[in-house]
């Protein structure tokens, strides 16, 4: 059975390329284009990874990051944060909020399939 | 008084001039006033001096009277005892003598008039019955003449006695008066002029130093204000009581702060309009790039299908151009994230060694594709640093990163020293050197040296300029040593310990 992997990005370019490379690498990929609609999808589907977009309209990542990790069914969800480039801060805010990884937007498809693999090994 | 008399002549709503004027004229005006003092005094005492005089002059005379009487007396006996013609004509010469005396008395005061007046009276008629006496003798009828001598004469010379021992008394209290009087006006004179004397000096003194005061404390008051403006500070006001120029440049003064204070903030909150700005873009340009590089990768990796080779080669080169374009925006966005005052240092603790190690690491392969030695030198008993390890990190790999772009042969050298509570880090190559015309222009933003090759390498001219607001910001310093053909060496300076930020300027 294929890993489910739910990804919460606003921007549907973005979905797209993470989509093309998922089904690429043959995981499965619930989406969702808001932080309160990821949070939802979550809590129904219990994805084995999230790949959060920080720079969400309405709730932002950190706040769903903190959402899926309150709830006990979900907490052992790995969350790779896809932050801003910023010169400090935001990983630390990532880490923070319960993220387990992050990567920097705009991300290598490739390096992202990497950091997912990372956390999906078993 | 140190205060409010200062404070008093401020607020005076006169120009400094007229107030120096009067002051000027007020104490000339109490030297004045000393002086009249001094010659009321002076012509006092000399009228004093005359009044005793002339009393010593009307008791002289009073006394000559009573001893003209009594010669008067003695003569006339003699003539009744030797009644020959000399002894007459003395008697009647002395008589003349009489009359002359008494007309000496002609400055009596007022209240001795009525008793002048008796004397006269009773003068006139001792003259007349000497006379009568002298006639009696002369004619031979002593007898007749003595009877008269005793009868009329001397009673008369009894009574002339009397009151000109009256005048003479009255003249000597007259005096002793005077004298006590004029010992009186000397006191008081002297007190008069004592005080009119410390009065002046006193009054000169404060004149003197409320003006001077209410001059010199409002200058001191601007010279300390425009310190503060000078050091930014423009919430404060001069407060200054004058009302004459001083107060007026005061005013001007305040107006000009404030008028400086909101253009400054005007202008703090146009930079960061344009940082935010600039931030904002460089957010905005991101996200449609995001999608080009990250769809090229995908073609580049087969996702889609293999591409065909010539393809693949182009789209190599939309991906080094798209790289390119993102490292642009990156930096416009480190750069008016620091202006802005977004930029939070994280401090913790780290290793020098280690940061020289991962970019070491980082740029081996970069060294080894141009064929330059990667030689470093690092002390073992380096101490252990606390700071923003990532940015110190990224400025390190920023110049040994500069240093392998612009260095075509020869070696990269990475030496790190600590002493007096800093590092001293120290980036050299034996690439083309940087001109002294360049050495300041290029820790500037967008610029990059001038020169054979040097647009050719790319970058953003942005790494140099964020690399030294982030050494200043840790407190230390960064500078170039290099000539034109001898090679650069970037060095840097970095507190071992940095406890706080220091605000960008």
């Amino acid at each position: 059975m294929s890993k489910r992997i739910l990804v919460i990005e606003d921007q549907e370019d973005n979905r797209r390329i993470v989509r093309d490379l998922l089904a690429s690498a043959g995981y499965e990929m619930i989406e969702a284009a808001t932080g309160e609609e990821g949070v939802a999808q979550a809590e129904a589907t219990t994805p084995d990874l999230i790949l959060m977009d920080i720079d969400l309209p309405g709730m932002n990542g950190y706040e769903a990051t903190r959402r899926v990790k309150s709830n006990p069914a979900l907490r052992r969800i790995p969350i790779i944060a896809v932050t801003s480039y910023a010169l400090s801060g935001d990983d630390a805010k990532a880490y923070e909020a319960g993220c387990d990884a992050y990567v920097t937007k705009p991300f290598s498809p490739r390096a992202l399939l990497a950091k997912i693999r990372e956390y999906l090994k078993d | 008084m140190r205060e409010w008399l200062p404070r008093l002549v401020a607020r005076v709503p006169a120009p400094v001039h007229a107030k120096l004027l009067v002051a000027f004229l007020a104490i000339v005006l109490l030297l004045v006033a000393v002086g009249a003092a001094g010659l009321q005094v002076l012509s006092g005492v000399n009228r004093r001096a005359e009044e005793l005089g002339q009393l010593q002059r009307k008791i002289a005379a009073y006394r000559q009277l009573q001893h003209d009487t009594t010669a008067q007396l003695y003569s006339v006996a003699s003539a009744l005892l030797v009644p020959d013609e000399r002894t007459l004509e003395g008697t009647l010469r002395q008589l003349n003598q009489f009359g002359y005396d008494l007309d000496r008395l002609q400055f009596v005061a007022k209240d001795e008039v009525e008793l002048l007046v008796r004397v006269r009276k009773d003068y006139e008629r001792f003259i007349r019955v000497v006379g009568q006496v002298v006639e009696l003798i002369r004619g031979g009828r002593g007898a007749e003449g003595r009877e008269l001598q005793l009868r009329e004469t001397g009673p008369l010379a009894d009574r002339l006695e009397r009151l000109t021992n009256q005048l003479v008394n009255k003249a000597e209290a007259d005096m002793v008066a005077s004298i006590e009087a004029g010992h009186q006006a000397y006191v008081t004179s002297r007190w008069v002029v004592i005080g009119f004397a410390v009065g002046s000096i006193a009054l000169a003194l404060a004149l003197g130093y409320a003006i001077s005061w209410s001059l010199v404390g409002p200058v001191q008051q601007m010279e300390a204000r425009l310190q503060q403006i000078t050091a930014g500070d423009f919430s404060q006001r001069v407060d200054v009581p004058n009302r004459d120029e001083l107060g007026t440049l005061a005013v001007n003064l305040n107006h000009m702060s404030e008028e400086l204070g909101r253009l400054y903030r005007q202008l703090e909150a146009a930079s960061k309009h344009k940082s935010q700005f600039l931030a904002n873009m460089s957010h905005e340009l991101r996200t449609p790039l995001n999608a080009i590089l990250g769809y090229t990768e995908l073609i580049l990796d087969g996702i889609y299908g293999e591409p065909p080779e010539k393809i693949r080669e182009v789209l190599k080169r939309l991906e080094m151009s798209g790289r390119h374009l993102l490292s642009l925006i990156n930096a416009v966005l480190d750069l008016s994230k620091i202006e802005a005052g977004q930029l939070t240092l994280s401090l913790t603790a780290y290793s020098m060694k280690d940061v020289v190690q991962t970019v070491l690491a980082g740029v081996e392969s970069l060294a080894a594709e141009k064929q330059l030695a990667l030689k470093t030198s690092l002390p073992p008993d380096l101490p252990p640093g606390k700071g923003d390890e990532r940015q110190i990190t990224q400025v390190l790999l920023n110049l040994v990163g500069n240093a392998i772009k612009f260095t075509e042969t020869g070696e990269v050298r990475v030496d790190v020293a600590s002493g007096d509570g800093a590092f001293t880090v120290s980036v050299a190559d034996t690439g083309p050197g940087i001109a002294p015309a360049d050495q300041e222009r290029i820790f500037q933003e967008f610029q990059q040296a001038d020169g054979p090759g040097a647009r050719k390498k790319g970058g953003t001219g942005l790494g140099l300029a964020i690399a030294k607001r982030i050494i200043e910001m840790h407190g230390g310093r960064i500078w170039l040593e290099s000539k034109p053909g001898e090679g650069s060496t970037f060095r840097f300076t970095l507190p071992v310990r940095v406890e706080r930020q220091v605000e960008a300027t």
